[in-house]
């Protein structure tokens, strides 16, 4: 399981370091806040900035 | 075995980096680097760096659950080291890395350490994540490491233990001269060989508990902090 509830306490957004969500069936990570989505690549979630995409809703 | 260079991103503007290294690096080209050391990394930098990373363990002081941030996790070289009462969070910058790390992980059986993508200077965990805070062979590779050990500093929780094993330019001034001149060479072997550690320990407000040396010859520094 490569993002387990342990993890998801602590993760957050490289960008603006809060809180990031589950989405798009676990393969991704999303922050609310500038809506940067960060992708799970073969169960390692990509947290960089420049590799995330932007996704307001 | 000279990669390309781009210069937008071998030579950033960054004069905090500057000062600390004759030898600047982007992101990106540190990336392309271990990219193609990730095959002989284990063989080039295992035996000869292993007693810090032995060491490095005796000093984190891990006790049982707590929670372990190591930046820079490579080739996953580690990960057999740690005790199993603790759970690891591992980050690198480099996919190929990971991808080595990963393999090494899953062969070993090792099921508490996860592994993350990521940005050592823009670390992607909430302040005050992590009780042990590990940098193995480090903060000389990076572009900038006041910034990472800043970042370091910030995820680790107030009286947890921050530890950085790496290669610091000489005190001895002819062999700083030398580490000063090879510097922009050895960063396409994944590092600067002339990080100064005291510009770098003022510049984040780290004090250390204990500066040691380590590795034959012992021409490496294994520094153990407490965050206050």
């Amino acid at each position: 399981m490569p993002v387990d509830s342990e993890l998801l306490e602590i993760l957050a957004c490289p960008n603006c370091k809060t809180p990031v969500r589950l989405v798009k069936n676990g393969a991704a990570l999303k922050c609310d806040q500038c809506h940067r989505v960060y992708p799970i690549k073969d169960d390692i979630p990509v947290m960089l900035i420049d590799e995330a995409t932007i996704e307001p809703e | 075995m000279a990669i390309s260079l781009r210069r937008h991103d071998h030579f950033p503007h960054n004069s905090r980096a500057d000062a600390l290294s004759v030898a600047t690096v982007g992101n990106a080209f540190v990336d392309r680097v271990y990219a193609y050391l990730s095959p002989v990394y284990d063989i080039a930098f295992g035996p000869l760096l292993q007693p810090g990373r032995v060491k490095a363990i005796e000093r984190l002081a891990i006790e049982p659950g707590d929670r372990v941030l190591e930046v820079g996790a490579g080739t996953g070289i580690n990960a057999p080291l740690y005790p199993p009462h603790c759970e690891v969070t591992a980050v690198d910058l480099s996919s190929d890395m990971l991808e080595r790390a990963r393999d090494r992980i899953g062969a070993a059986g090792l099921t508490h350490i996860r592994l993350l993508e990521a940005d050592a200077a823009h670390l992607t965990f909430v302040d005050e994540s992590f009780d042990r805070v590990y940098a193995p062979y480090t903060v000389s590779v990076v572009p900038d490491p006041v910034a990472v050990v800043r970042e370091m500093c910030r995820v680790c929780r107030r009286g947890g233990r921050i530890v950085i094993l790496n290669h610091f330019r000489s005190t001895n001034r002819l062999l700083a001269r030398m580490e000063q001149a090879i510097s922009p060479a050895t960063v396409h072997i994944g590092f600067k060989a002339d990080l100064d550690r005291q510009m770098l320990l003022e510049q984040t407000g780290l004090r250390p508990l204990s500066v040691e040396k380590v590795n034959v010859p012992p021409i490496w520094s294994l520094i153990t902090c407490i965050k206050e």
